[in-house]
């Protein structure tokens, strides 16, 4: 079994990011930038499907600039077996990623797709819905658990109000949620041996796919900052300040 | 302590002991305090606001001690100055009600330095908390003694710099305390300690004078520099009310290695290695017992599913692609010569943070077993021979004790824990680790160490003193605490005998 693993290039989910002075983005100067969270644990779990003897192969695809390089070779020191990037400037809408990732799909056919359920720089939540439809894939989002049995691939979904078991077709696709699994450290000889594992880099045009936007960034600013809090002297006190000043009782 | 047998009991070099204060909640109110007179807690409470005195019985355990458990707090009182006039004006009252007082930072000290055990009065500096006057063009900034160490470090990233000294409690400790235990942590090996970011310093006498020591100069010799005897001196020769601290450049990206292996000697060969390709931030050490234990107790993962005997943990600035490729090339090195066993290196600073855990959660993990703690150095170069010979000494003579190793090996600093074993109790196992100490100590002075590498002397390695410091030295530093605290109300009993 082929299993694809898409991960994308964010800000490091433990920078304090500021907004750029004229509010145009997300200031990105000097900051550490790292896999995507839920990416990351999307390639722990093709590595275990591999561990596992259930998947023969895993190949990490990136789309985004060289920089990307860095995080598929990330995923290539946790245990991927070769990478792919498609070059593309600046950052691409989740419909955009969706096409091009649908390029390698017919490129390489996998029988698994397994996506983060969001990156934690747009929150979109699109690309991997976007993907099941254009390859006309079955998929199992916000995945708790995953199982392949008999060709089949069951998977429980974390959704409101509890979970969801489905099972589905494959070839198919999976979004991460946080609880999959706890992705493992990558050690020094495997970060070695990356290094000398196959990257192929594709172009959009050789994909076929017009890099297109939709979407203007109108601005970016930071959240208002919280007014201190004060310590109440007494019960009667704080249901004052609920009553009358929060009005929230 | 009510001080007025104070040169009496110093003749007789005995503390005075008074019983464990036993609480009574309904009498627990302010202003009652059983050790001090109405009179004197009244005058004491008209030096402050309404919420500057406290007499009630947790308080008085709060601010009583610090980490340590040792001894059993029982302050006569707690008092909070909101300002350097106050400082001075309990040291004044201090001076002529011929009390002592124990200043109290945050209280995580690891020597019984803060510990008021003799009915002494608390001078907490929690509210003189203040952090002002940023001169960029310097990199300074004012701290006021009781800002949190957390607080100066994100102050200075704020500003787009850098407050390097760090430690598993810089969310509590604070920047005054730090300065008086000239406090050290995990990147003393490219920062050096607290004492090399003190550009300036206020401090108030035992007599309640202000000093207002170097004012921020790069450059002063002009005589004396007061300013570095007070760094270190455990408030027994003033109170520290305000510090100027220097800041630093940000450092690059930096990346975190945990590597495994065989023995003490390839940690040191490990050292050597990436010291000569990258730039180190840290170089950490600790034994297989240490990473079990807070693996166990943390719910932290293993860095890599083998065992080591011991875990180097480095950090090292990523500056740029050779940076990383010259790391790389030492691990593959450190790997031919058999210094290394297995090793991970952080992708994220989420990694980043996950690995320093594995080193920094231990002294919390291992609270637990109450242990007895050494902090001992040597130059760099000795401590594989020093670690052997301590290591022997203990388990030839003490077969049902666990040690526990970790430290800051790059600065020659280890940090030797013996566990409690559950059945002992508690009085037996400090007995006998009071006659381990005297041979770790022994052997400490045969590799010219330091009975103390950065946690003070306090009350619990004040019989040790000898040890590190010679006679001669020893009489010196008592000459200057009479000059400096000549009513002897500074936190006596501290580093040498009252």
């Amino acid at each position: 079994m082929k299993v694809l693993v898409a991960v994308k290039r964010v800000v490091d989910y433990n920078v304090k990011v500021r907004a750029k002075a004229d509010g145009s983005d997300v200031d990105l100067n000097n900051v550490k930038m790292s896999i995507n969270p839920f990416c990351e644990i999307a390639v722990e779990e093709a590595v275990r499907l591999k561990e596992a003897g259930t998947a023969t192969e895993v190949i990490a695809v990136s789309v985004g600039e060289k920089s990307c390089q860095e995080q598929i070779r990330t995923a290539l020191a946790l245990g991927a077996d070769r990478g792919i990037q498609v070059e593309v400037e600046g950052s691409p809408e989740p419909i955009v990623v969706a096409k091009l990732l649908k390029g390698i799909v017919d490129k390489e056919s996998p029988d698994l797709i397994i996506l983060g359920k969001q990156s934690i720089d747009g929150d979109n939540n699109q690309t991997g819905q976007m993907l099941g439809a254009l390859a006309g894939m079955p998929q199992g989002t916000f995945a708790s658990e995953i199982k392949v049995e008999d060709g089949k691939l069951t998977v429980i979904r974390e959704v409101d109000g509890g979970m969801q078991t489905v099972s589905l077709n494959l070839p198919a696709i999976v979004t991460t949620d946080l609880r999959l699994n706890e992705p493992r450290y990558a050690s020094l000889p495997n970060i070695m041996k990356a290094k000398k594992k196959q990257l192929d880099v594709f172009t959009p045009e050789e994909l076929g796919v017009a890099v297109t936007s939709h979407l203007t960034v109108v601005k970016v600013e930071p959240p208002p900052e919280r007014s201190a809090g004060i310590k109440v002297e007494s019960v009667e006190q704080l249901v004052d300040k609920l009553k009358n000043e929060a009005k929230v009782i | 302590m009510i001080v007025s047998q104070h040169s009496a009991a110093a003749a007789h070099g005995s503390i005075r002991r008074r019983g464990i204060w036993s609480p009574r909640p309904d009498l627990g109110i302010f202003p009652e305090s059983p050790l001090l007179s109405p009179q004197q807690l009244e005058s004491l409470a008209s030096l402050v606001d309404e919420k500057g005195l406290l007499t009630d019985s947790e308080s008085c355990l709060r601010y009583g001690r610090d980490w340590t458990r040792v001894h059993s707090p029982n302050p006569a009182a707690v008092v909070l100055p909101a300002s350097i006039e106050q400082v001075q004006a309990i040291v004044r009252w201090a001076c002529a009600e011929k009390v002592a007082l124990v200043p109290s930072g945050g209280r995580s000290g690891l020597s019984a330095g803060a510990v008021a055990a003799q009915g002494e009065v608390v001078i907490a500096l929690d509210r003189m908390n203040d952090i002002r006057d940023f001169n960029a063009t310097d990199r300074t900034v004012c701290c006021d003694a009781g800002a949190v160490t957390a607080q100066l470090q994100e102050f200075a990233e704020s500003q787009g710099l850098f407050y390097p000294v760090d430690f598993a409690s810089s969310g509590s400790s604070q920047i005054g305390g730090n300065i008086a235990t000239n406090a050290g942590g995990i990147k003393v090996i490219r920062y050096g300690m607290t004492r090399d970011w003190v550009a300036g310093l206020k401090v108030v006498t035992g007599t309640g004078e202000l000093l207002d020591l170097n004012r921020g100069l790069l450059k002063n010799n002009a005589g004396y520099d007061f300013r570095h005897l007070m760094i270190g001196s455990e408030g027994t020769l003033g109170i520290i009310v305000e510090a100027t601290m220097r800041l630093e450049a940000q450092p690059a990206e930096r990346a975190v290695m945990v590597l495994g292996t065989p023995d003490m000697a390839s940690i040191m060969e490990v050292l050597r290695a990436f010291r000569d390709c990258v730039r180190l931030e840290a170089f950490e050490f600790f034994s297989e017992e240490a990473l079990a234990k807070v693996v166990e107790h943390q719910g932290l993962a293993r860095p890599f599913a083998t065992a080591s005997r011991y875990y180097a943990l480095l950090e090292f600035e990523k500056s740029d692609e050779r940076a990383e490729v010259a790391a790389m090339e030492c691990f593959e090195r450190c790997v031919e010569e058999g210094w290394v066993e297995d090793g991970v290196m952080s992708q994220s600073l989420a990694q980043a943070k996950a690995l320093w855990r594995l080193r920094e959660d231990i002294s919390e993990t291992i609270s637990r077993w109450t242990p007895y703690k050494n902090d001992i150095s040597t130059i760099v170069s000795r401590v594989p021979s020093l670690l052997e010979e301590v290591e022997g000494l203990v388990s030839a003579n003490y077969p049902d004790f666990e040690i526990i190793w970790f430290g800051h090996i790059g600065d020659g600093n280890v940090h030797l824990n013996i566990l409690k074993p559950d059945a002992m109790p508690m009085e037996e196992f400090q007995a006998r680790c009071g006659s381990v100490s005297k041979g770790v100590f022994e052997s400490v002075a045969r590799h010219g160490g330091s009975i103390s590498a950065e946690h003070g002397v306090g009350l619990l390695k004040k019989p040790y003193l000898a040890y590190s410091r010679s006679e001669a030295e020893i009489a010196l530093m008592a000459q200057l605490k009479r000059v400096f605290d000549p009513a002897g109300i500074m936190n006596p009993g501290k580093i040498l005998d009252a």
